[in-house]
């Protein structure tokens, strides 16, 4: 190759260098990732409410909002009609069978089982505050945690990851979730 | 002594025995093996069906997922979601980005569209809404479909085909051309440019001929020296 050739490749690939590394974001559209995964509609969001021996319905309350997002707008309802109150993990079991609900739960504070129901964008109930309350956790990535509490249901709280696990794991590590189709994800 | 050794290794055992219960109880209740695992279904794609509850139109298309036996098996290969105009899921996921109602969207795990029919535009019959929803799977995954209407010919043909006698009978056709289809271009096997070993081999001949040069000059210089 001529010595005025070689200059003229070296000039085309001096001017392709600022280039490099666009080709893909111009061929592929990206992908928004909504946050929470887990993005129940305001109206949706189901609070807390005194049963009738006096103690709140969180565990109802975080059920209930799940159970919307996945489409179960009846047996939602038909939840929040019959039952109420305070609640341990058998007995909430026990009375979703009843209601013919399908679910799964754990607690022994296995947190795969939290990365998954956040990955299938299902969500979950987590226990809190020494087990005394249940919020739904409605995000789980590598870095935090997004919180949906039936006391204060207007906003998702963010708290770190490991923050919420540590909390979670010291209240008993009870969580809970519906399985049913969730809603479909914003179109892209 | 050894009666006594003896209950106390009773009373070990049955201690033994009772301690894997207790550190089941979880809030004072014995934890069962109730546990139904999740599903790892993280990677199925969305089926919805928007519409209102009283309209007649959407009822009809929520049904040919139980009745149509294709779509039946859809369903239970994907999230499948009716979605109605009175709640809230509608309100703030559909209506700002549906163009009409009915609607039928098939979604990625990621949330691409694949398929979205709107009102009229939506099949006619639930066998119409398969092959769209099938189509648009094989477009998304670059699949060539096969056409619609070889889909059913065995099934339409049972027993031995018409044999058709056309008059005047067809010409044999002409032999087949090659077809330029903007293809890849063939590239011929013999390189133009010398290969990188030769180029190498020639700059090496070129420093031993020049460092042999060099020296002969030198043993020229030592042998022949210049008269001062």
């Amino acid at each position: 190759m001529s010595q005025s050739g070689l200059k003229r490749l070296l000039l085309v690939l001096v001017l392709l260098v600022p280039f490099a590394g666009c080709e893909t974001t111009l061929v592929t559209k990206p992908v928004k990732k909504e946050m929470p995964t887990v993005n129940v509609p305001q109206a949706d969001r189901q609070s807390n409410w005194l049963g009738s021996q006096g103690q709140g319905s969180c565990v109802w309350a975080t059920t209930i909002s799940l159970l919307r997002w996945q489409g179960r707008y009846h047996t939602a309802d038909w939840i929040r009609s019959n039952y109420g109150g305070g609640e341990w993990p058998e007995d909430h079991a026990a009375k979703l069978d009843t209601a013919g609900v399908r679910y799964a739960y754990v607690t022994d504070g296995d947190v795969r089982f939290l990365e998954l129901a956040c990955r299938t964008r299902r969500g979950a109930g987590i226990t809190v505050m020494g087990g005394a309350h249940m919020v739904a956790l409605v995000h789980l990535d590598a870095r935090w945690a997004g919180i949906l509490d039936n006391n204060r249901v207007e906003k998702i709280i963010w708290v770190p990851r490991e923050t919420l696990i540590a909390e979670w794991k010291a209240s008993y590590g009870w969580a809970v979730s519906p399985i049913y189709a969730p809603a479909a994800p914003l179109p892209q | 002594m050894n009666k006594l050794l003896l209950s106390v290794l009773c009373l070990l055992a049955v201690f033994a025995a009772a301690v894997p219960c207790l550190a089941d109880t979880v809030n004072g209740v014995l934890a069962e093996e109730r546990v139904v695992n999740l599903p790892q279904d993280q990677g199925k794609w969305y089926v919805s069906v928007v519409g209102s509850a009283t309209d007649a139109r959407y009822d009809e298309i929520v049904g040919w997922f139980d009745s149509n036996a294709s779509l039946k098996k859809l369903k239970n290969q994907v999230q499948f979601c009716t979605v109605t105009s009175d709640t809230a899921i509608y309100r703030e996921r559909y209506a700002p980005n549906v163009k009409g109602l009915p609607t039928v969207r098939m979604q990625k795990a990621d949330g691409t569209v694949v398929y979205e029919a709107a009102g009229k535009n939506i099949p006619m019959t639930a066998a119409g809404l398969n092959g769209a929803l099938a189509g648009a799977v094989s477009t998304a995954q670059g699949i060539r479909p096969i056409l619609p209407w070889r889909r059913d010919m065995e099934r339409r043909c049972p027993g031995p085909c018409p044999t058709p006698q056309p008059n005047p009978q067809p010409q044999p056709d002409p032999e087949p051309q090659p077809i330029d289809d903007g293809g890849p271009p063939k590239i011929d096997d013999q390189p133009t440019e010398p290969p990188l070993w030769a180029l190498a081999l020639v700059c090496i001949a070129g420093v031993l001929v020049g460092m042999g040069g060099g020296y002969g000059k030198q043993l020229y210089a030592k042998l022949n020296p210049p008269v001062k």
